[in-house]
């Protein structure tokens, strides 16, 4: 059997029906002849099934006839899949794995698409996933992939990282599709801080942006901001050359440049002197970079990595500072070499 | 001795043992040359490599013989790899290689000489115990048996039940010459079948040793013979008596530690052959398929070639150079006196046999089962299936053969016994440094004797904060204490009696109110059994995991 073969008539679970998971679960429907999407609840569930659309988080994609989805997880796993999809905020990641792992049989291969790490801990989410659910073949997928443009069909790439190759292989059968590239990556952890530390900068970007410089501002802070994140995702054993690729560059051009993005619309909106606690309740769904930015400002520091962008972006949101007081603070620091 | 055990009907079957072993390598490495021309670049390599390792030994008076037939086979190849291949079959030379390699590696078992090694031992061990304890006055009887001088804890029920469930590798930590001889005995005492072990084919260089050696289940491991075609034969050996059920000893961290730190880096290719095995099992449905792999700590206040091993891991910096000839355990004098000191001394040797894991390096309970996390169990036959197919897939096993090897260091570590000797050489290393901190490793090795002497004050405060820190490890099960810490009145006293008894250079001495030192190296050596966890207050705090170093070039 080949590799398209097997994963043509496997079954998937993709665990979390919130805006990004939904559209994976499409991608994967084209590939899989069996998908399932656990959701929240019974009526969620209901209402997807029976509009073949998902309008609390994605009204405008339309989902195929073989995607399904269930509030029990059991329905979920029922006579065991072979891929599953993890697209669960951070901050819930831990709880659920706890909650998930008997459901699990040891078969599946379990990529996450998650962009954040443990809060405290800054466990990341593979790291999670590999100490609480019996599988060892986990991988990561991350890109410039804002879900409204995938969801609309509009051409766009991916990365899935894994230490296990037929992680990767099996990354990019279930989600590749005319409209949408998977490349391989073997390192996890650059992959996953890359994608964790853009949405630090998205809140920055969201913030400069409310100001309304023009492109030498942004660029600039892109710029030294991509070499915080090289310096940070290194420090902790990933690869350089992973930050200027998809999951890195690219994920950090898509977020930071587009008022779709979560994080940039919280930026945006505390510069224009909204109350975080306002914003992240009106916002409805999570904002990573909020947790983000307090965990990796504080290791930081522990460690001696520098990292003046974050550690505006933590005063603009923990300190009430405003958003003039850190961009005068950045540009006054001493001269130095690039 | 249970008669059920593979290795004691071993001799019947090692000719099909080593011809399958032969054919199975020939098959395997023709696999892999599919391209014209890669067959002499395999032969070539080796040829290379055997004859430059030719060049740099002189045989001994035991060894020449093996030398003499190492030398024929490998110039035979050369003329064969000089003419054509129509000629001189590429495939022929291939299979006379992996069969002298096999005839090499291949172990024996006597029945009669383990009968007579198991008793034998231990009387003659028991026998200079009591002499040795004749100076003092034993008020009732001398009663002292080796066993009482090696304390064996850890899970030994569950190793005794897993070994009836499956195939045991045993993986210890690896410091001297003489843990084959203890674990060995560990075994026999835990009343375990023998098990197989790769010796160093330089232990086989001395033929009373030697005897012995072969005689009991071991097969012979050469380091220096690292060309392709020898590691296949080598794997599959250990993966071939692995199947036959026989439980088997590597020494993962390949040779004796250098630098006295636990190992935090391991060779990974011979562990990988128990998951092959284990598939192999499981293809064919043979019952008791899994196996299970147990990590050891041995602790010792002394070890008998500590002045050789710092040497060479200083010299090189941490790159292991693996064989060092002419160390002090091959000198029988010094292997003697060891031995009379050790008994003299009262002092006791610490063996700590780890929870076993499966071959993925998930936790195994007592009925052999893997258990995963929150309650769950592991299906091996899941977690070796590839698109719906239980099969070996390379580059999928190395990844579970790298996750079981980290967790082999994690169980190493928090398996450590900590000894008063090491809490004394950590102690007084660290409150030397404190008067250094500006100081680099080896500008620090290099002080001057009046420079390395402090008060005792001072020491005694420095161990007994120490200390504290070790029983808030120990509580978190980092570590564990051996009882002189809790027991004794005083345990530091126990550690400066015990540090590093048996070298000329006294590792520690008191001298008129100060403590100190008359061999740096030394006591970095027995310091190092406690690097690696964090203890060191000069340490960067970021910088304390297992074999990672500080600033200035110590063991963190």
């Amino acid at each position: 059997m080949t590799e398209k073969d097997f994963w043509l008539k496997s079954k998937i679970a993709v665990i979390g029906g919130g805006s990004w998971g939904t559209v994976l679960a499409s991608l994967a429907s084209n590939n899989c002849e069996n998908v399932r999407l656990w959701v929240r609840d019974d009526e969620q569930a209901r209402v997807i099934n029976s509009t073949r659309t998902n309008p609390a988080y994605i009204p405008e994609m339309q989902l195929s006839a073989n995607v399904k989805a269930y509030a029990e997880i059991e329905r979920v796993f029922e006579g065991g899949v072979q891929g599953v999809l993890w697209a669960l905020p951070s901050s819930v990641c831990r709880e659920l794995a706890r909650k998930l792992a008997p459901a699990f049989g040891g078969e599946e291969i379990v990529i996450h698409a998650t962009k954040g790490v443990e809060e405290g801990t800054l466990r990341r989410v593979s790291e999670i996933l590999r100490e609480e659910l019996p599988v060892a073949r986990i991988g990561v997928v991350s890109g410039p992939n804002l879900a409204n443009e995938v969801a609309r069909g509009e051409p766009a790439a991916t990365v899935v990282a894994s230490r296990f190759d037929e992680v990767i292989a099996a990354g990019q059968a279930m989600l590749s599709t005319d409209r949408f590239r998977v490349y391989a990556a073997d390192d996890v952890i650059g992959v996953e801080w890359a994608g964790t530390l853009k949405n630090i900068l998205a809140i920055a970007s969201g913030a400069l942006d409310a100001l309304q410089f023009g492109w030498n501002a942004r660029s600039m802070l892109l710029t030294r901001g991509l070499a915080e994140m090289v310096r940070f995702g290194v420090a902790l054993g990933g690869k350089p050359e992973t930050f200027l690729g998809l999951a890195g560059m690219g994920d950090l051009l898509a977020t930071c440049s587009s008022p779709l993005s979560r994080n940039y619309r919280v930026g945006n909106r505390l510069a224009k002197g909204e109350k975080l606690p306002d914003i992240l309740k009106s916002l409805g769904s999570t904002a990573e970079g909020v947790r983000t930015a307090k965990s990796v400002y504080e290791f930081a520091k522990l460690r001696g990595i520098e990292m003046p962008i974050t550690e505006g972006v933590y005063h603009l949101i923990h300190s009430g500072y405003s958003v003039q007081d850190v961009m005068s603070a950045l540009m006054v620091r001493p001269q130095r070499p690039e | 001795m249970e008669s059920s055990s593979p290795l004691i009907h071993f001799d019947d079957l090692r000719a099909s043992v080593l011809e399958d072993v032969a054919q199975r390598s020939v098959s395997d490495l023709t696999r892999t040359v599919n391209a014209p021309g890669k067959m002499d670049l395999l032969i070539g390599e080796a040829l290379y490599a055997e004859r430059s390792r030719l060049k740099r030994n002189r045989p001994g008076l035991f060894t020449r013989g093996r030398f003499k037939g190492d030398a024929r086979l490998w110039s035979s190849v050369q003329s064969d790899l000089l003419r054509p291949a129509v000629e001189a079959d590429r495939a022929v030379a291939l299979d006379r290689i992996v069969r002298h390699y096999g005839e090499e590696i291949g172990g024996h078992f006597n029945p009669r000489v383990y009968n007579f090694a198991v008793h034998a031992v231990p009387f003659g061990l028991n026998w200079l115990l009591n002499a040795a304890s004749m100076r003092r006055f034993v008020p009732w009887g001398m009663t002292q048996s080796l066993e009482g001088r090696m304390r064996v804890t850890g899970e030994i029920e569950a190793l005794k039940k897993l070994s009836k469930k499956g195939t045991v590798l045993l993986v210890p930590t690896h410091q001297s010459n003489l843990d084959s001889v203890l674990i060995g005995y560990v075994i026999y005492l835990m009343g375990l079948p023998p098990f197989a072990y790769g010796g160093g084919l330089n232990l086989f260089s001395n033929p009373v040793l030697s005897f012995f050696m072969s005689n009991l289940g071991a097969y012979t491991v050469d380091r220096q013979k690292s060309n392709a075609i020898y590691k296949e034969v080598l794997k599959n050996y250990s993966t071939r008596i692995l199947r036959e059920g026989v439980h088997s000893i590597f020494f993962p961290g390949g040779g004796r530690c250098r630098s006295g730190a636990i190992e935090n880096k391991l060779k990974l290719g011979l562990l990988g052959t128990g998951l092959e095995a284990q598939i192999e099992n499981l293809k064919v449905g043979k019952p008791n398929p899994n196996v299970f792999v147990v990590p050891m700590v041995t602790s010792y206040h002394f070890v008998l070639e500590a002045s050789s091993l710092i040497e060479d891991y200083l010299a090189e910096a941490g790159k292991a150079r693996f064989i060092i000839t002419d160390d002090e355990s091959w000198q029988a004098l010094k292997v003697l006196n060891f031995f009379w000191r050790f008994f003299k001394s009262q002092s006791s040797m610490t063996v700590r046999i780890g929870r076993a894991m499966d071959v993925f390096g998930n936790p195994v309970d007592d009925e052999g089962r893997s258990m995963g996390p929150n309650g769950t169990t592991v299906d091996p036959v899941k977690w070796l299936t590839t698109l719906g197919e239980l099969k070996a897939q390379p580059e999928r096993d190395r990844e579970y053969t790298r996750e079981l090897g980290q967790r082999i260091i994690q169980s190493f570590y928090r398996e450590n016994t900590a000894l008063t000797s090491h809490a004394v050489a950590f102690a007084l290393f660290e409150s030397l440094r404190k008067l250094y901190p500006e100081l680099d490793l080896y500008r620090f090795l290099r002080l001057s004797l009046q420079q390395r002497m402090i008060p005792i004050d001072t020491f005694r405060q420095a161990a007994r904060d120490l200390k504290v820190r070790l029983v808030a490890l120990a509580d978190h099960g980092g570590i564990h204490l051996s009882p002189e810490f809790l027991a004794s009145e005083d345990w530091i006293s126990d550690g400066l009696r015990n540090l590093g008894l048996l070298h000329e250079a006294a590792v520690v001495r008191i001298d008129d109110g100060a403590v100190f030192t008359e061999d740096m190296n030394l006591l970095y050596y027995y310091r190092n059994r406690l690097a690696g966890y964090g203890l060191s207050l000069l340490a960067d705090p970021s910088q304390n995991s297992p074999g990672a170093y500080d600033r200035k070039g110590f063991l963190a």
